[in-house]
């Protein structure tokens, strides 16, 4: 059950961080939002 | 379309191929290292045969059986307890593709913890595996964490209370297995494998035990021999014949009030003799420079030799290093002195095998004639 909460919680983290990144007029910004995001993928995806 | 979605978009397909080339490497990590056992195998066995609930996990390891036919002792041998300790998993890898048992049986465990081998430390910059050179070439060989994987048991509980003794150590060792003896049949996923590794010792009725491990320089057990206090006189006779040999061993009796330890909970558990024996191994040292795979197979560090030889150095360190092949061979140095001690001390119950080279032959000639 915690696990489960807590894929839920990286999902919705996930997901805010791809809708910021896309309302960024900035590209280095841009670059830093998919630097945060990279981990939260491969953490929902239990590959690291 | 807007300029910044494109550049989302641009940015978004780079992190992609970057996630995938990355995950390519971590999903390869969980490969097994393939092994190439000695004529003498009888069977391939499961940790799971012993608990049926770790079949399907991460932590379902291999269990080579070699069985003379002949009666004997019954010797089990652990390496990988902590897949950063490698001298352990070789020496049991050495062993697995060599031996050739003349009487009674030997099984042999060589990822213990086979969920930690899929990952490493966070935070030590370590690498992921390292090169042997072979009689078939160079072959890779995993280098793991010291504990289970988080993807195979999370969360860590920010205090980990021991079962059944209710000690208390950090949240961390709730993934370590030579922590999580004599273990749960429903606990978490190390308490399993404890659980199951306790089920082998006891369904096979094995008679002696090794647990394989090492230690970074600066940690006093290096070098030593623990024993569980009814097998001290074992140990001291194994140590003494070592000595003949110029090898030094420290002998060191399990603490009662340590728990949870492979060399506590076997001998107060089952009837096995326990030995844990430890190396050191430059790359588990907190001083270490460099940290590569060229550390673990030749071990030696520019930053504990510089502080040797500035005098500044309070620990026993050879300014040569510490290399894989003299850490193997004193692992299999002291599983020979102790099968000869037991035998001696138990002569209607022996265990006789061929094949191991010799601690000189290891570091003489390296790898290169000894694993396939």
């Amino acid at each position: 059950m915690l696990f489960t909460i807590y894929i839920l919680i990286l999902l919705l983290l996930a997901t805010i961080v791809v809708i910021e990144l896309f309302k960024e007029m900035e590209w280095k910004k841009q670059i830093a939002y998919v630097m945060i995001l990279i981990p939260f993928v491969l953490r929902i995806l239990q590959i690291k | 379309m807007k300029k910044n979605y494109l550049t989302a978009i641009i940015i978004l397909l780079i992190a992609v191929i970057l996630m995938v080339t990355a995950s390519v490497d971590f999903l390869n990590k969980r490969r097994m290292n393939k092994l190439y056992p000695s004529e003498g195998l009888t069977k391939i066995g499961k940790l799971s045969n012993y608990l049926p609930g770790l079949e399907g996990t991460n932590s379902d390891s291999d269990v080579y059986f070699y069985d003379s036919g002949n009666p004997g002792s019954t010797i089990l041998l652990l390496g990988g307890t902590h897949p950063n300790e490698p001298s352990g998993y070789i020496s049991a890898v050495v062993l697995i593709e060599n031996i050739k048992v003349l009487q009674g049986r030997i099984i042999i465990l060589p990822q213990a913890c086979k969920s930690g081998f899929t990952c490493t430390d966070p935070m030590e910059a370590l690498p992921a595996d390292f090169i042997l050179k072979t009689r078939s070439g160079n072959r890779t060989f995993s280098f793991g964490s010291r504990v289970f994987n988080p993807l195979d048991q999370w969360p860590d509980p920010e205090v980990y209370t021991h079962f059944p003794s209710g000690q208390k150590l950090s949240g961390f060792e709730t993934r370590n297995l030579n922590r999580s003896y004599p273990g749960k049949v429903d606990g978490t996923l190390s308490e399993r494998v404890g659980y199951a590794i306790m089920k082998l010792i006891r369904n096979e009725k094995v008679d002696i035990a090794f647990d394989l491990h090492e230690a970074a320089p600066e940690i006093p057990i290096i070098k030593a021999i623990i024993v569980h206090e009814k097998a001290k006189e074992l140990g001291a006779m194994a140590v003494l014949n070592l000595e003949f040999e110029d090898l030094k061993y420290a002998l060191e009796i399990s603490p009662k009030n340590f728990r949870g330890l492979s060399h506590r909970e076997w001998g107060d558990y089952t009837d096995v003799l326990p030995f844990l024996m430890e190396t050191s191994n430059p790359i588990q040292g907190r001083f270490r420079g460099r940290t590569n795979s060229n550390l673990i197979v030749y071990g030696e560090d520019d930053n504990y030799r510089k502080a040797l030889e500035l005098g500044k150095l309070r620990i026993e360190y050879d300014p040569k290093g510490e290399p894989l092949a003299v850490r193997v061979g004193r692992h299999l140095e002291g599983f020979n002195a102790i099968i000869s001690a037991c035998n001696e001390f138990n002569p209607d119950k022996q265990f006789k095998y061929e094949g191991i080279p010799s601690y000189s032959e290891i570091c003489n000639k390296s790898f290169i004639n000894i694993l396939h």
